[in-house]
């Protein structure tokens, strides 16, 4: 199987959505010539051109208010927001435009946009570039959130999401870019709702999303090496979200651990661990531990922003504290 | 968060006990399992253990009797500060029905001690300890409440002395062994259940049969390697000594036919597939759900299938299908550390195999002796359907391919 980086597996994605498809397109802030700040769509203006690779004003509501525009004329189009942070200057558009027209049109019309965008600390972007927003936009009725941890998954995820009818919220994790891994060969579109059980485990599970994945797999070999059996799932979809998958494979540890980047006061571990005690209650053997960032904006020192970011070592001391096997 | 060191309930009935001595000292380290004072009952004197590591903050009673429940010290992080009355010791906190005499002759009062008077407050009997509820996890209190087993008796090993499933086992096998304390001489009852009925029935059916056993043991070398090997190159699914005994078994009943058969009334039926039952311990008793065609599938599917009809008949969730059709059955009591056993069969199969645990033997090999992990297999035979002779060839073939596992390909 072939080898991409997690950006190239993006880039994948739209390209070929974009080859095959002419009602895909792309705007965005420096996409163009730049290659978009990430270098996700470099070299894409030479193949699509500038009418397919739009750059667009430094005005994330015209980006996400034209990109609705466009879904409503029956476009598929993909809206990038440099920074997730920058998604509070699109809120209205997205949340008060893009997640009601269907619903409010009587299904008359249907807005199948992807707001791809990008977060996350771990290389010292300060309080305003490196926020996990993704819990604000679970909340909102009529968009799905999409959030993938892998090469594999971020294309094949992708592209579902460009052909879902409905607006998606798509965060990529500044940090896994350069993250290499196999793909298949052709891309193999992995459906939206979809959890994914990358290790299984009989003690404890560990439900993780975005970087916290990787940080779990780590988390899951040490705690292998001190007997205790870690199984790890991304649920991948954030909405909506693959209960069975999670409730299943609690009713099976009968312990949990849940685990993000974002701060954990109200965060989507939070909406799990609801999941899991009220579908799982009669089987959980230990207090559900959730793992997150701690609650204050992200500090610019790296030290002190690893500080307040949780790392592996957090998630095996939440898995050692649902065994009670606390030092 | 300091840790308070509840006086545990060492056996039913019991309703207090006499701290005999300490054996940490205040500001000294503990660990979680390691000795922390002595207690006398009516029954024994026992070293009880801390529940966490930490350390010894306070020590709340230093000797004299105590009702189980009570904090008797409190375990924590160096320096931490505690609250200067022990936070269950308020008014509502139950004292021993002797009134002041036990617990007087627990506080020696040192400095920020509370004030006696609200040791002096009289008690009951708390189930568990400190804010009166009785701390238990919801899957401790499902299966206490599925075996009838009374969550006040049982101590309770987790954090802050919360019951655990692990307690609850431990617990309804304790019972188990143990007389009920009912009525003196009269013994628990325990209705039948379905399941119980027909492992009764089928039982009783096999002991009719005509059997004979034969046993080989294998040398399991290989097996293990080829285990960690696939192990680590898929640790999705989890492939076990048991997997490879299916599928091994399988491949063998399909080369000597004979034996994956059945006795009829006028004829021996001979399986087309080897369909593999396997012998799980569910809650409500002994089921064997079936792995079909088990000869075709791969190590890793047989893990996977294996893996959810056992996790599946240990949550009482086996559909009727799962457990029909099986041709042969696998016993597996090695994980006990079983050397060997003889299995009953399970009719109408003609066979069924006992695996005892693979544990490191000394073998005689080239003149010389080796260390070698082995493992012994019984088999059990009905003699109606087979012979000797073709038993032994399908255990030697099992054997073979145990041993050059690469065979079996």
């Amino acid at each position: 199987m072939p080898e991409l980086t997690y950006r190239e597996a993006v880039r994948d994605a739209l390209v070929q959505a974009m080859r095959q498809d002419d009602d895909v397109f792309l705007i965005g802030e420096d996409i163009a010539e730049m290659g978009g700040s990430m270098g996700v769509t470099h070299g894409m203006l030479e193949e699509f051109g500038p009418e397919r690779v739009r750059n667009a004003p430094i005005s994330e509501m015209a980006i996400a208010g034209a990109a609705i525009g466009a879904a409503l004329q029956g476009m598929r189009p993909v809206a990038e927001i440099m920074y997730e942070d920058f998604l509070t200057l699109a809120a209205e558009q997205i949340v008060n435009q893009a997640a009601k027209h269907r619903y409010m049109s009587g299904g008359q019309v249907s807005v199948p946009v992807v707001f791809r965008t990008q977060g996350g600390a771990g290389w010292s972007p300060g309080a305003q570039h490196a926020q996990q927003l993704e819990a604000w936009f679970v909340h909102i009725p009529g968009l799905k959130v999409v959030f993938a941890s892998t090469p594999e998954d971020v294309r094949g995820l992708l592209w579902s999401a460009i052909y879902d009818d409905n607006p998606v919220v798509f965060f990529e994790h500044r940090t896994l870019y350069p993250l290499k891994g196999e793909v298949p060969e052709a891309l193999e579109p992995v459906p939206l709702g979809r959890a994914r059980i990358h290790r299984a485990g009989e003690d404890v599970t560990v439900i993780a999303t975005g970087r916290l994945v990787h940080e779990s797999l780590q988390a899951a070999d040490e705690a292998e090496r001190e007997g205790v059996s870690v199984e790890v799932v991304d649920p991948r979809t954030l909405q909506p979200l693959d209960e069975e998958t999670l409730v299943a494979s609690v009713k099976k540890t009968n312990r949990a651990v849940v685990a993000h980047e974002a701060v954990t006061r109200m965060g989507f571990g939070a909406e799990v661990a609801a999941v899991l005690q009220y579908r799982a209650f009669d089987w959980l053997d230990a207090p559900i531990e959730r793992v997150g960032a701690r609650f204050t904006p992200l500090p610019f020192s790296p030290v002190m922003e690893s500080f307040v970011v949780p790392h592996a070592d957090d998630v095996l001391a939440a898995i050692r504290r649902t065994v009670g096997r606390e030092r | 968060m300091a840790t308070k060191v509840i006086l545990p309930r060492l056996g039913q009935g019991m309703e207090s006990g006499t701290i005999v001595r300490w054996l940490k000292a205040e500001g000294e380290p503990v660990r979680k399992g390691e000795p922390l004072f002595e207690l006398d009952t009516d029954k024994v004197t026992q070293e009880v253990e801390a529940e966490a590591s930490g350390v010894l903050l306070r020590i709340e009673v230093r000797e004299g009797e105590v009702p189980v429940g009570q904090t008797v010290a409190f375990i924590g992080a160096e320096g931490e500060e505690l609250p200067a009355a022990a936070p269950d010791g308020g008014a509502g906190r139950p004292a021993a029905p002797a009134g002041p005499a036990g617990a007087e002759g627990a506080a020696p009062p040192v400095g920020e001690r509370e004030p006696p008077a609200a040791r002096e407050a009289p008690a009951a009997e708390p189930a568990q300890p400190s804010d009166g509820r009785l701390k238990a996890s919801p899957l401790a209190r499902r299966l206490a409440r599925e075996r009838g087993l009374d969550l006040a008796a049982i101590r309770g090993s987790g954090p802050e002395g919360r019951i655990v499933a692990e307690d609850v086992e431990r617990a309804g096998a304790a019972t188990a062994a143990r007389v009920a304390p009912l009525a003196a001489g009269e013994p628990e009852r325990r209705p039948l259940s379905n399941v119980r009925r027909a492992i009764a029935r089928r039982l009783g059916e096999a002991w009719q049969v005509p059997v004979f056993q034969l046993q080989v043991s294998a040398d399991m070398s290989r097996v293990n390697a080829l285990l960690a090997r696939l192990r680590e190159r898929d640790p999705e699914v989890r492939v076990t000594v048991t997997d490879v005994l299916t599928k091994v078994c399988a491949q063998a009943l399909m080369r000597h036919r004979e034996v994956n058969a059945e006795f009829g009334a006028d004829a021996i039926l001979l399986h087309p597939t080897a369909n593999v039952g396997l012998a799980v311990a569910a809650p409500q008793g002994l089921v064997v759900p079936v792995i079909r065609a088990a000869e075709r599938r791969s190590l890793r599917e047989i893990a996977a299938l294996r893996s959810e009809l056992v996790a599946r008949a240990r949550e009482n969730r086996l559909r009727a299908e799962d457990l029909e059709g099986g041709t042969f059955t696998i016993s597996n009591l090695g994980m006990y550390g079983i050397e060997r056993f003889t299995a009953v069969l399970n009719p109408p199969q003609a066979a069924i195999v006992a695996v005892g645990a693979s544990e490191e033997r000394v073998v005689p090999l080239d003149g010389a002796t080796a260390v070698r992990p082995m493992l012994t297999l019984t088999g059990t035979f009905d003699h109606r359907a087979v012979d000797g002779a073709p038993a032994a060839a399908f255990l030697r073939t099992v054997k073979e391919s145990l041993e050059e596992p690469g065979l079996a390909l």
